[in-house]
């Protein structure tokens, strides 16, 4: 089943990070499409949930030095 | 006991500490070196501040390399790295410890952008006092149901959207509107969510609740159009795409060239385009932002840059520069007393649904509220209190409407026409002097005359009038103070027109336009050369919205299609924040310019300093990274725009 899941990342620091971060979830097993916005600190991630554990979500997001927050 | 807090806090300011701790080990290193001859214990300490400062941006490169993407802190552990293998001990402390701090900043301060927005969620309540089974019972706000009746106490916020169904109070709806004054709210009046009740209790029927109220809707869309890209940024993401790269080849070239490592690295550190790409985004969600605040609907970073260029603002007329609202200011009688022509006109206008109609139906059932002295003070018909005495407009036997001119009717054997001057000629009546005078006289005065005519004699006009909103004539100075030409586009002849103009000081005029004219009109004076605004209430006026290069709606809180429709919308009906949206708008352009101008130039002067070995590596970050906080502090300064 497709789910769709949104954080906060209010940390940004510029928007080629934001970049980074979309690419590295997309790269995520299970997920469908991801947008990042610098300009709003907004990630929104479609996923199924059959194959994707939204807890790699926060983590891939934390490797990249950000914190994301529950929307 | 105390670690969990102390845990959570280290997590929560992360990088403050790391950059902290960074500095003044870098600090410490740089003073250990330059004051005694400790060379190798001056150097360890730069580097570890190098390895505590770089610790996280260089797990982060790990993460970028991974996912294949080229971002900054690659450039910067490379740097960093390169810096330490050369020896250059004191340079790799240095880039790093400016790249966290700036960083740590540049987040800080995007962070305070950001939650401009969200503080106008927060004024939402997350409980309601709802009314079930005559008691009162306290429910997370999201829960509430459409239908429940929800009780609002005096001084409390709003949490619901609905509609009033007992009592009476002022309500403060700048959260959502803008609007400044409070808006007094009786029965079946609507109300938003986030607005604050002021002085009485209220019961509200709940319509939306949760994520579906005027507010979330509002502020989802603000954020869209923050998201969304303009012009200048989709071109410098183009242009960053291939400038990173190209520094790249330009440090390699220079290496295999001058065989000198730290002109290198120092190319790599300013390969990222930092302020570029920053400024523009920053410029415009800072300036959508504010609007928000202010009641002001902005659509995205590209109608912001073309609502910049305006040098027209074209106005609608009705319910734009007048209330909308209109009422008979002065009836004449030629042949027959006043009230009697108004009785005639009355019986004709009964069954038509045209707004000049209604408004003389409504003077003829309140003689008393009908002014007839063609005075400044005129009718209040439409609210007139329900209580008083009202006479009854009788029927007519048959009724028919000529579009664009009047109606014809019969009543008790006579014919009725009310209509315009066209429709009088249409069917050969004749107009003495003294009536063409009578109308001409109240044409002048910006009202609309109509004249009525019983068996072919013309027996009395009565004048119509939109008041003019109080603040129309000065939103139209505002405007031409910033340089801007302002017009009026109406379907009304061209003297009302004429008067209309010159009351509000409106440059100029176009009038007698059908709808499509309207388009028409906006075509030309953009085939002139104008970047043209027009003001509408974003339902009638659609056309011209969208043929116009920025479309501002009107009064839109409700409306979805308006909002739609135009590229901004003022929540309200408040004509004062046209000049605001304006300005605004001319400033972000502005903004933008300056923070595209200030990158441009910090990048060129950077890429010469280093190419002729003025900028060292430190420096080069030094600057990289002013440049971006300057970009952002210049951009947030739309935030405080007024």
């Amino acid at each position: 089943m497709s789910e769709t899941t949104q954080f906060r990342v209010m940390d940004f620091d510029c928007p080629t990070c934001a970049n980074t971060v979309e690419r590295a979830l997309s790269g995520v097993d299970g997920v469908e499409a991801v947008e990042v916005h610098y300009s709003t600190g907004r990630v929104e991630i479609d996923y199924d949930d059959d194959v994707a554990d939204p807890a790699t979500f926060e983590t891939t997001i934390e490797n990249q030095g950000y914190t994301p927050q529950p929307a | 006991m105390e670690t969990q807090p102390i845990e959570q806090y280290v997590r929560k300011h992360r990088n403050a500490l790391v950059t902290a701790a960074s500095g003044i080990l870098y600090g410490g290193g740089w003073t250990l070196g330059y004051l005694t001859t400790l060379n190798t214990a001056s150097a360890a300490v730069l580097v570890t501040a190098a390895v505590v400062g770089g610790y996280d941006i260089a797990r982060a490169a790990y993460y970028e390399v991974k996912s294949r993407t080229l971002g900054i802190k690659t450039l910067v552990t490379l740097a960093a790295v390169g810096a330490i293998a050369i020896g250059a001990y004191w340079e790799a402390a240095a880039v790093v410890f400016l790249f966290s701090l700036g960083s740590y900043l540049e987040g800080r301060t995007m962070r305070k952008t950001r939650n401009a927005l969200q503080e106008l969620l927060e004024l939402a309540p997350d409980t309601a006092m709802v009314r079930r089974d005559g008691e009162l019972v306290e429910v997370p706000a999201h829960e509430v149901a459409v239908g429940d009746v929800v009780v609002v106490k005096p001084g409390e916020k709003i949490p619901v959207d609905g509609d009033v169904v007992e009592g009476e109070s002022a309500v403060n709806q700048a959260p959502v509107t803008g609007e400044s004054a409070p808006v007094r709210k009786a029965p079946g009046d609507e109300l938003y969510a986030g607005t604050i009740n002021q002085d009485g209790a209220l019961e509200v029927r709940t319509t939306g609740s949760g994520s579906d109220t005027t507010l979330q809707r509002i502020i989802e869309r603000v954020e869209h159009a923050q998201e969304a890209q303009s012009p200048t940024e989709s071109l410098i993401d183009r242009f960053a795409k291939y400038y990173t790269p190209g520094v790249i080849v330009l440090a390699v070239g220079a290496y295999a060239v001058t065989q000198n490592a730290i002109l290198s690295l120092t190319l790599l550190v300013i390969g990222c385009p930092g302020a570029l790409v920053i400024g523009p985004p920053v410029s415009i969600v800072s300036a959508i932002g504010n609007a928000a605040r202010s009641g002001v609907l902005m659509k995205g970073g590209e109608h912001l840059e073309r609502a910049g260029q305006i040098d027209l603002v074209a106005f609608d007329k009705t319910g734009t520069l007048t209330k909308g609202e209109a009422t008979v200011a002065d009836v004449e009688g030629f042949g027959t007393t006043a009230d009697e022509a108004l009785e005639l006109a009355a019986i004709a206008e009964k069954k038509s649904e045209h707004h000049l109609a209604d408004a003389i139906v409504e003077a003829a059932r309140n003689p008393t509220s009908a002014a007839t002295d063609g005075g400044t003070t005129t009718a209040t018909a439409g609210e007139t209190d329900a209580n008083a005495a009202q006479t009854s407009v009788p029927d007519p036997e048959d009724f028919d409407v000529v579009p664009g001119k009047g109606v014809v009717a019969h009543y008790d054997g006579r014919e009725l026409v009310v209509g315009n001057r066209a429709l009088l000629d249409e069917r050969d009546v004749d107009v003495p002097q003294a009536v063409a005078e009578s109308v001409r006289a109240h044409e002048e005065y910006g009202d609309t005359a109509v004249h009525v005519v019983r068996d072919g004699t013309v027996v009395g006009v009565i004048a119509v009038r939109d008041e003019l909103r109080a603040a129309a004539p000065a939103v139209i100075e505002d405007l031409q103070t910033a340089g801007i030409e302002t017009m009026l586009l109406t379907g009304d002849n061209e003297r009302t027109a004429a008067a209309v103009a010159d009351e509000v000081g409106i440059d100029d005029f176009r009038a007698e336009l059908l709808p499509a004219d309207k388009q028409t009109a906006i075509e030309a004076l953009q085939d002139d050369g104008h970047v043209v605004a027009m003001v509408g209430d974003g339902i009638n006026d659609a056309p011209s919205l969208a043929t116009a290069d920025v479309g501002i709606a009107m009064g839109a809180a409700g409306t979805d299609t308006a909002i739609e429709t135009a590229d901004m919308a003022l929540m309200a009906d408040d004509l004062e924040r046209i000049p605001y949206a304006v300005t605004l708008s001319k400033a972000t352009r502005w903004n933008v310019i300056e923070n595209v101008g200030l990158a441009v130039l910090t990048v060129t002067l950077l890429l010469a300093g280093v190419l002729t070995s003025y900028v060292t590596l430190a420096l080069g970050m030094l600057v990289h990274e002013a440049s971006v906080l300057a970009v952002i502090l210049n951009g947030m300064r739309l935030l405080r725009f007024e």
